[in-house]
């Protein structure tokens, strides 16, 4: 009974584990630079690099998303599959990862690799007839000081982009850091001021996609926290307010629908291997957003 | 099986730590009216600034009300009403929790309501609840028949730890408490809050209350940060 009471807070407690070893260490202090710092970076190497524009060449194209894929070295088929659809789809197209793209550590080189295959521009203006893949971080991305690796590899996790079809705007997509729990002061100011200013210029569609889910519906993900309540009423006003029409995001690996003041909240379930209920969406763009869900191969 | 063990854990370990240390009477609860002031900061709101009134009436020894009112300089209001049956045990005293909490979120134009059943057993040292709690938000600008009006969050884990320095019919205390509600939140179960309280019985009728409070987040399955903090000061006055 003794070495239970020990256990279980680290069992229980643990933000996120290595492969194979326990560290609870992020239950109490952040591993890394907390969200104002990311932005504050993310932001830096969004202004050196310019706005991104997609010109998809036609008014209906299809977004590849997928999330928490959680390889590890050693198992990425799920990713593998995924990344091998998007490369066989027609154009025009994009792909979108929600982040949590490793699971532990010493792995974001290896996905790295992943999301780049197939001569993928990642998180970057593509070149003409170059597929593109954009990429939100998760809170295994940044665990165990592992912000500036990922940095290293993916430069942002706060930015937007948009398409067009030979100049005529189409839609916008804006990345939120959110992996590890908060939005923060100043990329909530950022994301009200872009928003403001964006809602006006007539884009067809606006989409938000981060990692960790706004609502806690039920406890499909046992022991994961989400936001503060406070950053949920804020963030959900936020986005009413301004017309976006939907939020996609991961974190929780189930499937979840979610409507409020006019914004559609649409949880993704995991890429991540060997776990139950593994699939990825197909968001078809066009005047109205269609959705489709497909499973991965079972082993 | 996890979870299991830890309810036990929570349940168990104050009994077995505290029990031997009873001694008997929690003091007068009497009649009482409170006020306090607070400074709080968090990522989202920034700085701001809360005044609380509260109002304790014990109707008898087995009955309890508390009504509790919260306005926020961040344009939230929140009201709630607590009834508290308590049943007297030979070490300590069990109580049952009905909490209704509405939170008027006039910056976002929402609300935020929330209804609660806990069970809790109160020594002199420790006092501990565990509980049910259901959300509702409300969005103040639809139609009620739409279903873009509500999102429940059906169930949540109410938890709340308290220990003290002293016996709780003490002059002063210092307490130390680990929860995810407190007077005017109930946040999501793995969203915990720490608070360190103290009080001193100035005389038989006015109480000085302090206390600060400290929510991070991501604590569980995310990486830990801080979130925000809070620190309240007041006086009590007791019929």
């Amino acid at each position: 009974m003794k070495k239970i009471f020990y256990l279980l807070p680290a069992l229980l407690l643990t933000a996120c584990s290595k492969e194979s070893t326990l560290d609870i260490a992020g239950m109490f202090s952040p591993q890394g630079p907390t969200v104002g710092t990311r932005f504050e970076q993310s932001k830096a190497y969004n202004d050196s690099v310019g706005e991104i524009h997609l010109d998809m060449g036609q008014d209906d194209y299809s977004i590849y998303v997928c999330t928490d894929s959680h390889i590890t070295r050693k198992t990425h088929k799920n990713l593998d599959y995924f990344m091998a659809q998007y490369n066989a789809a027609a154009q025009p197209k994009l792909a979108l990862h929600l982040g949590d793209v490793i699971d532990a550590q010493e792995n974001i080189p290896c996905a790295d690799s992943i999301l780049h295959s197939g001569g993928i521009a990642v998180n970057c203006q593509p070149a003409a007839g170059q597929p593109a893949l954009f990429i939100t971080a998760g809170n295994h991305d940044i665990y165990f000081y592992q912000w500036d690796i990922w940095r290293s590899h993916f430069k942002t996790s706060s930015y937007w982009f948009d398409t067009n079809n030979g100049g005529k705007k189409l839609d916008l997509f804006v990345c939120v850091d959110s992996s590890d729990g908060e939005v923060g002061t100043k990329q909530t100011a950022w994301l009200k001021e872009l928003l403001a200013k964006k809602s006006k210029e007539g884009y067809r569609h606006i989409i938000v996609f981060t990692h960790t889910h706004l609502w806690k519906l039920d406890a499909s993900q046992g022991i994961t926290s989400n936001m503060a309540l406070e950053t949920t009423y804020e963030l959900t006003s936020l986005l009413g307010q301004y017309g976006v029409e939907g939020v996609w995001s991961g974190h929780q690996h189930a499937r979840q629908l979610v409507n409020f003041k006019g914004v559609e909240y649409r949880v993704l379930n995991a890429t991540k291997d060997k776990e139950k209920g593994q699939s990825y969406m197909i968001a078809e763009m066009g005047e109205t957003i269609r959705y489709t869900y497909f499973d991965y191969p079972k082993e | 099986m996890l979870k299991k063990q830890l309810f036990l854990f929570l349940l168990t370990c104050p009994l077995t730590l505290f029990a031997a240390t009873h001694q008997p009477g929690f003091g007068e609860r009497r009649y009482s009216v409170t006020g306090m002031a607070e400074y709080s900061f968090n990522q989202t709101w920034g700085h701001h600034a809360n005044f609380d009134v509260q109002a304790l009436m014990p109707f008898n020894q087995h009955f309890e009300m508390e009504a509790k009112l919260q306005f926020s300089t961040a344009n939230v209001h929140t009201g709630a009403v607590l009834l508290r049956p308590k049943f007297e045990l030979p070490v300590g005293e069990m109580f049952v929790e009905t909490d209704v909490l509405y939170k008027a979120v006039a910056r976002n134009r929402m609300s935020d309501m929330t209804a609660a059943l806990g069970v809790g057993y109160r020594m002199d040292y420790v006092s501990v609840t565990l509980g049910l709690f259901s959300r509702v938000f409300i969005n103040w600008d639809r139609s009620i028949h739409t279903d873009e009006t509500y999102v429940v969050e059906p169930f949540n884990l109410l938890y709340r730890l308290e220990v003290f320095c002293r016996p709780q019919n003490n002059p002063w205390n210092l307490s130390f408490m680990f929860s995810n509600v407190d007077d005017y939140q109930m946040e999501r179960m793995w969203q915990p809050l720490f608070m360190v309280g103290a009080w001193y019985d100035a005389t038989d009728h006015w109480r000085i209350n302090l206390g600060v409070q400290c929510k991070p987040t991501g604590m569980f399955h995310l990486d830990a940060s801080f979130y925000g903090a809070t620190a309240r000061a007041g006086f009590t006055y007791r019929f």
